[in-house]
């Protein structure tokens, strides 16, 4: 909760404002008694016209006071809890993109999404709601209790016990409500998963008829939260029948010692009645109080949600776009260690290589030997557990992310292309890249003559919402977006596996005469054979490394893959 | 501080949708609102449950004050203490009620609301599932996610509350006029100048919010989409140092939604402030009226007390009234953009025939033709595979390799042409019948959160244990998942995080090969596996295409050379087909292909 103040601190003035309005409109509604008082004291009674219409006049002048105060009070409660809302997701999204890939996976990719969306909108309706009515209702029921204080000291005691009683209660409820609206939250993070695999999978889906399967796991995400909702709802409801009871126990008290005072003739009859409106008075104020809690509570559970998040450890974010593509570009691994969290064996172990500048290693190895990790290394995207990654002389560590990376190439395992036209994709890339530097990316990357074919050429819309490319114009789109930056290292993960031979080699040779150091994951020997180096890695520790020739003297798996690739064709 | 002071008026103004438009749409309000009673309705028990306890509650809350009066008359005024036990009993009696049958009210409504939304949205994500391929093609996913979240939440909030709170204000509001009517109809009759008042200013109000809140939804949905987006590429993202620039894109949806929200909430915020100032208005008025006919003799003093504090009373209900109207609105906007979606047409799966058993797996293709988007992408392609033969599909990327697959998994339906399966025309088939007959393993080999075991038990969900563990072995999976600590329970994370590309490839043509279909299709199947490993594929491949069609892409040729028939495409075309050894004599571009991929080594030396 402390966080959600330090976020609305900001708006402080629109806060003090819209609060100041909100007492002018209490003040106008606390004068309207004694101006009634006056209309019929002062002039019904008296018969006189004139004090009537007079103060009937300043009635309607307060009235239309408060409706603009009112009006006002609007805008400013708006202005403050929807520009939070704005600043805190803003801020939650600002954390995402700089969380360390550890820490990103932790959260799963739907719960960041409900936390970025749905928690934020508890929050931002919560604070609206409370510059609206909150100041109202503690403010009624101080006054109350006071003014009952001054009508009659005895019978107001009554009230000294049953309101902090009642209000320990209160606490009890929003505490426990908290952590059942936080499961309601999980819950709602665990309909957005499922229905995101779904989505994703949607072909997957089809294709072995599990509609049934699929709508039994969502019925049974859905009915979660449904069940939840309810038992947290309901629970919260309580707080209404109890303020009730334990007020309407008030007056029963306020009846029985009054009418013991009366009859005693230590009190009045209208010191009772009075303190008996104050008692109504109050019921109402505090009932505003069950809707406080259930909002309160819920935005208690999203707001512990978002600070998890926020005190989540980030990278430091790179500023800028730091231009650096002129380093040479050598890379040293020296015993590089590595064990993703909560896997027993280390994925690369003791990892040791070296590349020279302008050079192309190729990195092979059976699935799961560690190849895409070896690769993620570079760009600092995972840091070894142990060892060192070298860069130009510099272990990686001490190089400055934005520099580093703005050094390299990086084209991932899985081509992906965000929303948009392909311009602004390759933009990626390079952000000034011009529209002749694309279309030289483009040539570079084989993809050019497919691209000019498409509706709109070079801004022809893609990914999501756009057309559809086939996997290997995917895979080029992304290999342009990478030489777009002129890297001097380029990171190719496995990303020519949709390429015949032939175009293949034309790409390997434009990479050649851009003198850049390639590190490229392949399962084609056709391309690690003209390597200047074969990086072979098994169960991640290096085999072999060397150039063909000297693999294939030493290295008996490379044999085998050897053989494997020159023998009779799959399903011989 | 003035600039603080400014800044809640500086907000720009909003472009929401043209009058005639917003015209257009009140009536589809009253088609939502309709359709989302008939959801509510369903729960018609606990529904008159719920009003019977309003009823009760409502009563219990005035009776309770009466009691309070008379008492303190008997009580304190007439000094008859022996009433005093007998009144607090029956006080008591009717304050427990009122506090049960306020518990009552909610527990039954929120049970019929949330169960209301439960079926509505299982309902959208059933619908969901029978929507054509091509409807996701155009989408964010998280666009969708949205309206099964958070649309769902606004829909949600209203049901719990709305229906307790009419029934209570229509109860209340009935009750006080009577009361009104018979202090002093003349009176009632001026009160009443309140109606025509509100029903103006909240015409004015609500023509602006329901426009309003249907932007700040449809918003939300925009800037959630994004997310997702931008969510599921972080790790390429930080790779190109684009943190800032995705940022800021966020920044502009969220300063979008937040326009919207601004205004929709500050101008709903107008409600309660207009109803309080009719309310004090009215009372001035009372007061001015009244004041004028008592001193000509029409009513008494009394009645003008009493009638002022019964007119605060009737506009109590109205205000809350008012209120739920625009609540009410907020839900309307978002079930309409739930409806929308339900609306959406799904894809065929009526079959017009039954499908003949055993499925013997004759595939072919005569003339298909299929343009998307105005781009033909399949051009008269014709081939056919006899049961149990190998068809191979050969040539460049997005030549239409993967659109023939679609085809055939009616995905997408030729423009003209036929695919025919064992003779028959496959678009006369149920399409989960057909579906059913074949097992697919798809480029990008997705896997589910769970463990290895679940996703591949997807392929046939009644599989055994044992015959899980034999398809994985097959797939020569077995080697790395005995490997894993927890072994086949290990748990995968949202699309088979925690493994290699590679495992991921191997499981998926576990979970196919465990589906044991007719016809079996491999769409790149083994790109990201190495050679040694997909040669042990190969021979358990080899076995198990025995007796069932199967139809393949592969970018490495000499996997596909046995073949009984290779279909080489280009540009959507069929250039050649044939076995390899018909191909390479006809020195074609299969020849060339294969003799690039041998020449490769050589020429890149």
């Amino acid at each position: 909760m402390e966080m959600i103040w330090s976020y609305l601190k900001k708006y402080k003035i629109a806060v003090a404002a819209a609060l100041l309005l909100t007492l002018l409109e209490l003040g106008v509604e606390l004068v309207q008694p004694l101006l009634i008082a006056r209309i019929i004291d002062d002039g019904i009674l008296q018969e006189d016209l004139g004090t009537v219409l007079f103060w009937g006049g300043w009635l309607l002048v307060f009235s239309l006071a408060a409706f603009a105060a009112g009006i006002i009070n609007s805008f400013y409660a708006a202005h403050a809890s929807m520009s939070t809302g704005h600043d805190l997701r803003s801020a939650v999204f600002r954390k995402v993109q700089t969380l360390a890939a550890g820490s990103f996976q932790r959260f799963a990719v739907s719960s960041l999404l409900t936390r970025v969306t749905n928690d934020v909108i508890q929050i931002q309706n919560t604070i609206f709601m409370s510059l609206r009515i909150m100041l109202r209702a503690p403010l009624l029921v101080a006054g109350s209790v006071i003014m009952a204080f001054f009508v009659q000291w005895q019978l107001a005691l009554i009230l000294f016990t049953t309101v902090p009683l009642l209000s320990i209660v209160l606490i009890i409820i929003v505490r426990r409500a908290a952590g059942m609206f936080s499961r309601v939250q999980q819950a709602v993070d665990q309909v957005n998963h499922t229905a995101e695999e779904n989505l994703t999978a949607v072909r997957l889906v089809k294709t072995f008829v599990r509609r049934k399967h699929e709508s039994k796991k969502f019925h049974s995400a859905a009915g979660q939260l449904q069940d939840r909702t309810v038992r947290t709802m309901r629970m919260v409801e309580i707080t209404m029948p109890l303020i009730l009871l334990v007020m309407n126990g008030s007056i029963m008290a306020v009846l029985w010692f009054g009418t013991a005072g009366v009859t005693g003739g230590a009190m009045s009859v209208g010191e009772v009645v009075a303190v008996i409106n104050y008692v109504t008075r109050m019921t109402g104020a505090l009932s505003i109080f069950s809707m406080i809690i259930i909002i309160f509570s819920r935005a208690k559970a999203s707001a512990a949600r978002i600070s998890s998040v926020l005190e989540e450890e980030s990278t430091e974010l790179p500023r800028g776009s730091g231009r650096q593509n002129d380093i040479p570009g050598e890379v040293v691994f020296r015993d590089v260690t590595f064990t993703y969290p909560e896997m027993p064996e280390p994925v690369l172990s003791r990892v040791s290589f070296s590349v020279s500048p302008g050079s192309r290693t190729a990195v092979l190895g059976a699935a799961g030997s560690g190849k895409t990790t070896l690769i993620q290394m570079i760009p600092k995207l995972l840091l070894p557990d142990e060892g060192e990654v070298v860069i130009d002389g510099v272990p990686a560590s001490e190089w400055k992310t934005e520099s580093l990376r703005a050094a390299i190439g990086y084209v991932p395992q899985e081509a992906v292309l965000f929303s948009g036209t392909i311009a602004d994709n390759l933009r990626w890339g390079r952000e000034d890249a011009s529209e002749e530097e694309m279309v030289q990316a483009l040539k570079d990357a084989q993809i050019y003559g497919a691209v000019q074919e498409l509706p709109d050429g070079l801004y022809t819309r893609v990914g999501q919402r756009g057309i559809n490319l086939s996997g290997g114009q995917k895979q080029r789109i992304s290999i342009a977006r990478a030489l777009i930056r002129d890297p001097s290292i380029l990171l190719l993960d496995d990303s020519t596996s949709a390429l015949d031979t032939h175009t293949e080699k034309k790409l390997l040779d434009v990479i050649e005469s851009r003198q850049c150091t390639v590190l490229m994951i392949t399962q084609k020997l056709a391309s690690a054979e003209t390597a200047d180096q074969i990086v072979l890695l098994e169960d991640g520790m290096v085999e072999a490394a060397g150039t063909d020739d000297e693999l294939a003297r030493s290295s008996r798996l490379y044999r085998a893959v050897k053989e494997s690739q020159e023998g009779g064709g799959m399903y011989a | 501080m003035r600039n603080s002071l400014k800044e809640p008026f500086q907000y720009p103004k909003i472009d929401t949708e043209p009058p005639e438009q917003a015209k257009r749409r009140a009536d589809d309000w009253k088609g939502t609102l309709r359709r989302l009673g008939a959801y509510l309705l369903v729960h018609k028990k606990k529904l008159v449950l719920t009003l019977l306890m309003v009823a009760l509650s409502s009563s219990m809350a005035l009776l309770g004050p009466l009691i309070v009066g008379l008492s303190i008359d008997e009580l304190l005024v007439n000094e008859n203490t022996g009433i005093l036990l007998p009144a607090l009993a029956g006080l008591a009696a009717v304050y427990v009620l009122h506090s049960v049958s306020v518990y009552l009210q909610h527990y039954w409504m929120l049970g019929a609301a949330q169960k209301t939304i439960y079926t509505l949205r299982t309902d959208f994500f059933d619908h969901l599932q029978l929507l054509p391929v091509g409807f996701f093609d155009k989408r964010r996913h998280g666009e969708l996610m949205s309206r099964m979240t958070n649309d769902m939440d606004n829909i949600s909030n209203t049901l719990n509350t709305s229906v307790i709170q009419l029934g209570q204000s229509l109860l209340t509001l009935g009750g006080v006029l009577v009361v009104m009517l018979y202090l002093s109809p003349m009176l009632t009759a001026v009160t009443l100048f309140i109606v025509p008042a509100m029903y103006f200013g909240m015409k004015w109000i609500t023509r602006r919010t329901g426009p309003l809140f249907k932007a700040q939804q449809s918003r939300l949905g925009d800037m959630t989409g994004y997310t997702q987006e931008t969510l599921n590429g972080q790790q390429l993202i930080q790779a190109y140092s684009q943190e800032e620039r995705v940022m800021a894109s966020f920044n502009d949806y969220s300063r979008s939604y937040r326009l919207a929200a601004f205004w929709a909430q500050t101008i709903s915020g107008f409600i309660p402030k207009l109803m309080n100032m009719l309310n004090n208005a009215g009372f001035a008025v009372i007061a001015g009226v009244g004041g004028i006919l008592a001193l000509q003799g029409y009513i008494t003093v009394g009645v003008i007390v009493i009638f002022a504090e019964y007119a605060r009373q009737f506009t109590r209900p109205l205000n809350d009234l008012a209120n739920q109207f625009n609540v009410l609105l907020s839900a309307i906007a978002g079930a309409e953009r739930v409806f929308t979606m339900m609306d959406e047409p799904k894809e065929e799966t009526r079959a017009s025939k039954r499908m003949k058993r055993p499925v013997r797996g004759a595939v072919s293709f005569e003339h298909v033709t299929f343009a998307y988007e105005q781009e033909t992408i399949i051009d008269d392609v014709t081939f056919r595979a006899e049961p149990g033969e190998m068809i191979a599909f050969a040539g460049p990327t997005g030549a239409g390799k993967t659109t023939l697959i679609s085809l055939l998994a009616r995905f997408y339906e030729p423009a003209s042409g036929s695919i025919l399966l064992d003779g028959e025309p496959i678009s006369g088939y149920g399409m989960e019948e057909l579906r059913g007959e074949m097992a697919f393993v798809l480029q990008d080999s997705y896997l589910f959160a769970g463990s290895i075991r679940e996703n591949i038990r997807y392929g046939r969900l009644d599989a055994s244990d044992e015959e899980v563990e034999a398809a994985a072995e097959a797939a020569d999976a077995g080697r790395f998942i005995r490997r894993l600590p927890d072994g086949y329970e290990t748990k995968l994370g949202s699309g088979g995080s925690g493994i290699s590309q590679g495992q991921k490839q191997l499981l998926s043509i576990a979970r196919a090969l465990l589906a044991d279909p007719a016809v079996l299709v491999l769409d790149e199947a083994t790109s990201s596996i190495d050679t040694i490993t997909e040669l042990h594929i190969q021979r358990a491949l080899k076995r198990l295409m025995k007796g069932r069609t199967s139809i393949v892409i592969a970018h490495r040729l000499n996997t596909i050379r046995r073949a009984d028939t290779i279909v080489v495409l280009e540009e959507g075309r069929v250039v050649e087909q044939g076995s390899h050894d018909e191909l390479i004599q006809q020195s074609g571009s299969y020849q060339a292909m294969i003799q690039s991929q041998q020449e490769g080594k050589a020429e890149m030396a």
